[in-house]
């Protein structure tokens, strides 16, 4: 059984043919070609196919595609700017070194996305909270939330 | 992982109706667990029906009582603005519920069908006295919540029923509520979750209620340990018997989490706690 669905991805819409047992990363990765996303467990565990959906984290290895229709899917292409710049967080990523072998990265950086978009002037519990289903391989969670944080502050002070 | 169909029906009826048709068909909520059981080759099912589009099946709607749709999410139960006054111990509880990504999809209906025995909203419901609404096409019935676990992935929900709302009474005023689990990490599954209810009159308990998770083949209420405290001041010899009594009637499992006499010795540990936590509230 082959559906068309669209919904909003990275604010464009878009049309896809996906069938029932199709999961939103299998449309994202496959079909639509944005590799950003990464599987890693596949069973929700480590977050590494974090992406936003209507502005909440969800894993997308878990996500049925169906489910996507009609509603804003948000992948770590669609941060970044007109020009290919780095968006804040992801800038503030690089700045403090929280990247290792960098297959975390995305969906780290795409929930600290859904916690500043909601939180502008986190904790640092609150960003270790909102962190939780990330799981980093290289140990590197002191630099990430060192980066959340310095995200939160330049996005708190940009005009 | 095998080929199946997915359906949204948009009500109740439609998606009763589509599970009567289809064999081999499977009710699906937030799907954070039928998804893992398809990847690991657990259940096969020919197609999937969503929930997730059913009004019916959404919102919280507070009239003294409380009635929550079993399609609310975890984080729709962390963010509304009374639950956490009203049943506080719920809401402590949903905030232990896995993560982010997780609790923004997996739905309170889902926790209690999913029916492990660490479901986390399942402890508090049982000290609630919650009730749970079941639909068919034959009808719909209620049952007290501890009826509705019968044994690990195991309700008394037939395949073609759907669980509709989860029911509270009003929260009494005197009634004093805590949650309590034991993780690895905070995210963690429960090696051990406790859940406890007093009503006290001075230092008399009037009402008790106790239930424990991941320590039985079902969430389970601590009838035992709720006589015990019943009627009685509780002293610290009683309390020493209450983790006692915890302790014995527990029927844990030895796994990849925790040992059977770990278990045993974090419910006894944790009742007790939790008795106390509430008498200094």
């Amino acid at each position: 059984m082959r559906i068309n669905i669209s919904f909003m991805l990275n604010g464009s819409e878009v049309v896809v043919e996906v069938e029932g047992h199709h999961r939103l990363i299998d449309v994202l990765r496959d079909q639509l070609g944005l590799t950003g996303t990464k599987e890693g467990c596949g069973k929700g565990e480590c977050g590494a196919c974090s992406v936003l959906v209507d502005g909440r984290a969800v894993n997308a290895c878990l996500y049925p595609a169906l489910e996507a229709e009609g509603r804003s899917v948000t992948t770590i292409e669609g941060l970044r700017g007109p020009n290919n710049e780095l968006s804040t967080v992801q800038q503030a990523f690089v700045d403090q070194g929280a990247i290792q072998c960098g297959f975390c990265t995305p969906g780290m950086i795409m929930s600290a996305k859904a916690l500043l978009d909601s939180n502008p002037d986190p904790t640092e519990e609150e960003i270790r909270s909102a962190l939780l289903g990330n799981l980093c391989r290289c140990t590197g969670y002191v630099q990430i939330v060192e980066a959340v944080r310095q995200a939160a502050v330049q996005l708190r002070d940009k005009p | 992982m095998g080929r199946y169909n997915y359906y949204k029906p948009l009500s109740l009826d439609d998606a009763l109706a589509l599970h009567d048709k289809i064999p081999g068909a499977l009710f699906i909520a937030g799907g954070t667990d039928v998804m893992v059981k398809i990847v690991n080759g657990d259940i096969e099912p020919s197609a999937l029906i969503s929930l997730r589009s059913i009004p019916e099946l959404s919102g919280i709607k507070e009239n003294g009582s409380t009635r929550i749709g079993s399609m609310t999410t975890i984080s729709e139960l962390i963010e509304h603005p009374k639950l956490h006054k009203r049943y506080p111990v719920l809401i402590e509880a949903a905030r232990r519920h896995s993560g982010p990504q997780i609790r923004n999809v997996a739905t309170i209906g889902g926790n209690l069908c999913n029916c492990s025995p660490c479901a986390d909203t399942a402890t508090p419901l049982l000290v609630l006295d919650a009730k749970v609404r079941l639909r068919s096409i034959e009808g719909s019935r209620e049952i007290p919540i501890e009826e509705f676990f019968k044994g690990p992935g195991e309700t008394c929900l037939s395949s073609s029923e759907i669980l509709t709302d989860i029911l509270l009474d009003p929260p009494q005023r005197e009634a004093r509520a805590v949650f309590m689990k034991k993780g690895r990490v905070h995210m963690d599954l429960a090696t051990a979750s406790v859940a406890v209810l007093l009503e006290m009159e001075k230092n008399t308990c009037r009402r008790a209620r106790l239930a424990a998770g991941s320590v039985a083949p079902v969430p389970l209420r601590l009838s035992q340990v709720e006589e015990l405290l019943e009627g009685n001041i509780i002293s610290s010899e009683l309390l020493d018997r209450a983790r006692e009594i915890s302790s014995e009637t527990v029927s844990p499992i030895t796994d990849i989490r925790a040992t059977e006499e770990y278990r045993r010795r974090i419910v006894g540990i944790y009742v007790r706690r939790g008795i106390e936590r509430l008498l200094k509230k």
